[in-house]
């Protein structure tokens, strides 16, 4: 049962449903990739109390070149999550009324607008860190 | 054409508190998350953080209070989508429930976990 749903799940996203339902998507993508990264990092940072002298192998792993890709991803993730999040929560607590009437797919080009605006400078200074760290590149 | 406005007053259970739980507590993460993310991610970098970058935040009060509230808010507005995503697609009432009481233990061994961590802080060596 619980194939078949999954199935029905796969089937029913792939078919287009207009922007909200990519934005949907990209929301609980988004919010459950950034839960799987913070439950590691919970526990990698609890380290330093339960095991201090392992912290730096833990590090080490997070310094990595796939790492810190990963890490470039984490940040749009949480950066698209909140704007999106905080898309939501206006029309939920502020203006439910507005829902039906504003410009719905004109808010959400704006927030994707917004979520790029803020990740690429972060995205640029990271990868930076990258060439530098981790490739010699900039004096590093 | 008049608008007849009637408002009704349902009893709140948990799928209604929780709902406004995420949005008050998405909105508290807007500062705390990506304050975290600004500066440890990318002022910061990973490069330059270790035992002692740590253990030289954690002396601060102020810090150590600020992640302790990351910590609480995150994780729980994590684990709460997470059994809102799970209850879409599991039909069966008990399958369901089995699921929500994993995440109810999922959610609170790695929050004490990290909430031990923060209150003991770095040990020294």
């Amino acid at each position: 049962m619980l194939v078949e749903n999954f199935k029905t799940t796969l089937s029913g996203y792939v078919r287009y449903r207009g922007q909200g339902h990519y934005v949907f998507l990209l929301h609980r993508i988004t919010g459950l990739g950034t839960l799987l990264f913070l439950a590691i990092h919970i526990l990698d940072t609890a380290v330093v109390y339960f095991a201090p002298a392992f912290y730096a192998d833990a590090i080490a792993i997070y310094r990595s070149t796939p790492f810190m890709l990963g890490e470039i991803a984490l940040v749009f993730c949480v950066i698209f999550h909140g704007a999106n999040g905080l898309r939501i929560a206006y029309f939920d607590l502020v203006k439910p009324g507005a829902w039906e009437k504003h410009n719905a797919n004109r808010v959400m080009l704006i927030t994707l607008i917004c979520s790029l605006v803020l990740w690429l400078p972060a995205a640029g200074i990271m990868g930076y860190d990258i060439l530098k760290y981790n490739f010699g590149m900039f004096g590093g | 054409m008049t608008e007849i406005t009637r408002t009704v007053k349902l009893k709140a259970n948990y799928e209604a508190v929780a709902w406004k739980w995420m949005r008050y507590s998405g909105i508290l993460l807007i500062p705390l998350a990506w304050g975290h993310i600004l500066i440890q991610d990318v002022l910061v970098g990973v490069h330059r953080i270790d035992l002692n970058y740590v253990a030289l935040r954690w002396s601060m009060w102020g810090w150590r209070a600020y992640d302790f509230f990351l910590l609480a808010f995150a994780f729980a507005h994590g684990v709460n989508g997470l059994h809102q995503v799970l209850s879409d697609y599991i039909k069966d009432a008990r399958l369901r429930n089995v699921v929500s009481w994993l995440l109810f233990f999922f959610w609170l061994v790695i929050s004490l976990v990290g909430a031990v961590a923060i209150i003991g802080g770095v040990k020294v060596q």
